[in-house]
């Protein structure tokens, strides 16, 4: 300041020759620590506002809409009009999704791989589900996967993103900023994982699993489906599995289920990329229990559902019915299309 | 109007927007380097360029090197001051250049100016810029609760140009610093680098010394203001000029107050240029000075720890000698796993890319790194190919890993193992009535991709890695 005040002639001083002239007083000190101290606390309260907000949330509200069968399981060839029979006989989209409504479906779209090597829901199914739910009124579709291999290579090789991107729905990747804590009213190993917020404001959630093998679930189906709408270090849910499926599908609580099960993977699951290991089954099934749609599938496949640990604990937890004696039980319609 | 001035501006902005998008968005980032003759000698498009440097001058440099447009930025306000015979330091380093590569030894690597240009925006530039943009969508969207239109917008955004992975390469300070510090040397004088360092200038430079269009000064009246102006100080006190140095700004024309300077063909028989040669002392002395880059050669020692090196990737050396370092391959690794070396394998392997399979793994799917090295270190493979190259082998550590050492189910490595058959086996133990499956890894199979360790939930440390 006085440097300029008594330099009004003179030339202009570089800030490297003013700088040492300067004199540090106790005082001035004291106040540079203060406003340092300060704008260093301002900038964490500001950070932690701009990025920080974690909410907690005790799941989706389940809707408990019941379709005209339990199951129904369409044979064919072509997987888009399976998919619009099954869903008829099933009473119709429009018992599932409103007007105005805003529908979540998640396909599994896990791996980098084509669909003829059966690593993802087939992009036909997904269509036909997007072209049902603008019919039915839906004012939104949503879909998204967190993926394991690259966001964008499996979107794109997967053949999903194309089909439902021309039939007008959104297709997206989920935000790891953008989640909720999840929260349990009895003990849980998922209590305080975080999940996508799309999973839980949606008025519908359509699960569109493949039904395919998995070296450690066993079989992957509609509840293992659920993975990908979790954020965080999804590696550590392996542990003690059925568990955490069962309590995550309690957590979404899906409203209605499409197994695709037109091709799929018998061995080295669940990434798969050799097509020997790709059998045509030519199947879809709907439901609207995720554990009786996931026990039902065990049975198509040969395997006994109380081996799959997710399938036992659903039933323990009282989540869905998954017991040989209630497939046979329930009401299950076979259609040919 | 300053129509010409306005032009070159326009040209160099246009250049230089044209180099960061074609970076960014495509893969087509080799373009830029087929019309770089210290990169890509005997290309076409570098034969082309110099024939016409041959024809018109040095226009390169001034009006489309990157490079050049940000130096000229950084210096719009220093000084200009006359660098004399330090622009033959040019010279010489091309000199040093030319040299090693007789010996095999390249370090063109270090000093071409598209190559610094392209490694600062891949590595530097791109990645903090969307970053920024991210954290500022996030801001808006999540703290003023501007969700809907600018979310939908946001996702595309993601989805396209911003892309779903914000990269992160942990020692980009270094390359900063050394991009500022090139740019930072316009302080001293306006173009600093493109006068007194700039190899590629020196190319340039030495066949635009026999152009055909040069300058012409009628009635001139010795003001000297293009001489004082001149951002190569090629212009000297007798009104005559280095037609080597003369970037083509077209600055001098305007500068000259009675409008009696061109560019054209020479009418009359042009004044004698300034003349600068190499001595033989000089000679003996680059022959000399050149022997302190001996440290970039490769040298196999006991110490000397092998990096996992991208796919197709064969003779480390060969390798070493081919790559030059652009981030080209960093910049379109889709998983960000390509990273920058600094001197894990000698100061022969600096900023070379290597593997670091923690930050991110090599997509089975996917050959883009070959596809877009423009000096073909990285071998240009089908994927069909690609898919059978080793780049490592993971190994398992079982006093981490889960099933090994605490008996927990995990496996979450055979899951995501991409070989279609699974590199990673398990074998199934039953302990305390419970089946336990516990991975091993099978190494005729395994193509060292890296998926495995990025996948592995064990923290700090992983407990399956992949050694090269």
């Amino acid at each position: 300041m006085d440097n300029r005040k008594e330099g009004k002639g003179m030339k202009k001083v570089s800030i490297f020759e003013r700088l040492p002239k300067r004199k540090i007083t106790r005082k001035g000190f004291l106040k540079l620590c203060g406003i340092g101290a300060g704008s260093l606390a301002l900038n964490s309260v500001l950070f932690k506002f701009a990025f920080g907000q974690e909410e907690a949330s005790s799941g989706r509200p389940g809707k408990k809409i019941k379709g005209l069968h339990d199951l129904v399981v369409a044979k064919g060839e072509d997987p888009y009009a399976m998919t619009v029979k099954a869903i008829e006989a099933m009473g119709g989209m429009g018992k599932f999704v409103r007007k105005n409504s805003i529908v979540l479906i998640k396909p599994n779209i896990g791996w980098d791989r084509s669909p003829e090597q059966a690593g993802n829901t087939n992009p036909y199914v997904v269509g036909a589900l997007v072209d049902m739910c603008f019919k039915s009124g839906a004012k939104r579709v949503n879909i998204f996967d967190r993926t394991c291999n690259d966001q964008k290579r499996c979107y794109e090789n997967s053949g999903i993103e194309k089909i439902a991107r021309e039939k007008g729905a959104n297709v997206f990747s989920p935000d790891d900023w953008n989640v909720v804590k999840a929260k349990f009213n009895y003990a849980s190993p998922m209590e305080g994982w975080p999940i996508y917020r799309d999973a839980l404001e949606c008025d519908t959630f359509i699960n569109v699993p493949i039904l395919k093998h998995h070296s450690l679930a066993g079989l992957t189906i509609s509840m293992k489906n659920l993975m990908g709408i979790c954020s965080g270090n999804r590696g550590l849910m392996h542990f003690d599995i059925g568990t955490k499926l069962a309590h995550l599908t309690d957590f979404i609580k899906p409203d209605l289920n499409v197994i695709d099960a037109y091709r799929i993977l018998k061995r080295n699951g669940p990434s798969g990329g050799n097509l020997a290991d790709v059998v045509d089954m030519k199947t879809l099934i709907v439901g609207t229990d995720p554990v009786l749609c996931d026990a039902y599938s065990c049975v198509l496949m040969g395997r006994e559902p109380s081996s799959m640990s997710y399938i036992k604990q659903a039933v323990k937890y009282n989540i869905g019915k998954g017991d040989y004696t209630d497939i046979a039980k329930s009401d299950i319609l076979t259609i040919n299309v | 109007m300053k129509k010409l001035v306005l032009a070159r501006k326009f040209s160099q902005a246009l250049f230089l927007s044209l180099f960061i998008c074609l970076l960014w968005l495509t893969p087509h980032t080799a373009a830029f380097f087929k019309i770089d003759p210290l990169v890509s000698i005997f290309s076409l498009f570098s034969l082309m360029m110099l024939g016409a440097t041959f024809i018109i001058g040095r226009f390169f440099c001034g009006w489309m090197c990157p490079l050049g447009t940000i130096i000229d930025a950084c210096g719009i306000k220093s000084k200009n001051r006359d660098t004399g015979i330090f622009r033959n330091i040019k010279y010489f380093i091309l000199g040093i250049i030319v040299i090693f590569a007789f010996i095999g030894i390249q370090i063109a690597w270090i000093f071409d100016p598209l190559v610094i240009t392209a490694r600062f925006l891949s590595l530097n530039f791109i990645p903090s810029f969307t970053l920024a943009l991210d954290k500022a969508f996030i801001f808006l969207i999540k703290s003023l609760n501007f969700y809907a239109p600018l979310y939908d917008f946001y996702r595309m955004l993601k989805l396209s140009a911003l892309g779903t992975k914000i990269f992160y390469f942990p020692h980009s300070l270094i390359t900063l610093s050394f991009f500022v510090m090139i740019c930072g040397l316009a302080l001293i004088t306006k173009r600093f680098w493109c006068r007194v360092i700039c190899p590629l200038g020196a190319i340039y430079s030495a066949v635009a010394g026999f152009s055909i269009v040069s300058r012409r000064v009628d009635k001139c009246v010795n003001c000297m203001k293009c001489k004082i102006n001149c951002r190569m100080s090629a212009i000297s006190g007798d009104m005559s000029y280095k037609k080597g140095e003369c970037v083509l700004c077209m600055d001098c024309i305007y500068d000259c107050p009675t409008q009696g300077t061109k560019f054209g063909l020479p009418a009359t028989p042009a004044r004698p240029q300034a003349k600068d040669s190499i001595t033989r002392k000089d000679f003996l002395f680059l022959i000399a000075s050149s022997f302190i880059f001996l440290g970039f050669k490769g040298r196999e020692g006991p110490l000397k720890k092998r990096l996992i090196r991208p796919p197709g990737v064969k003779n480390e050396h060969e390798f070493l000698n081919k790559c030059i370092r652009c981030g080209n391959c960093m910049k379109i690794c889709p998983t960000n796993g390509l990273q920058p070396a600094i001197f894990e394998s000698g100061l022969a392997g600096i900023w070379a890319p290597h593997l670091v399979p923690e930050i991110g793994y090599c997509e089975y799917n996917c050959n883009l790194c070959g596809k877009v090295c423009p000096a073909g270190a990285i071998p240009r493979l089908s994927l069909a190919q690609k898919k059978e190259q080793k780049l490592g082998a993971a190994v398992i550590n079982k006093f981490i890993c889960l099933p090994w050492s605490q008996n927990k189910e995990c496996i979450v490595c055979e899951e995501h193992c991409p070989v279609a058959s699974k590199a990673i086996k398990t074998y199934e133990e039953v302990v305390a009535g419970k089946k336990i499956r516990k991975p091993y890894v099978d190494i005729s199979l395994c193509v060292g991709c890296g998926i495995c360790q990025n996948k592995c939930p064990t923290r700090p440390e992983r407990a399956i890695k992949v050694l090269p």
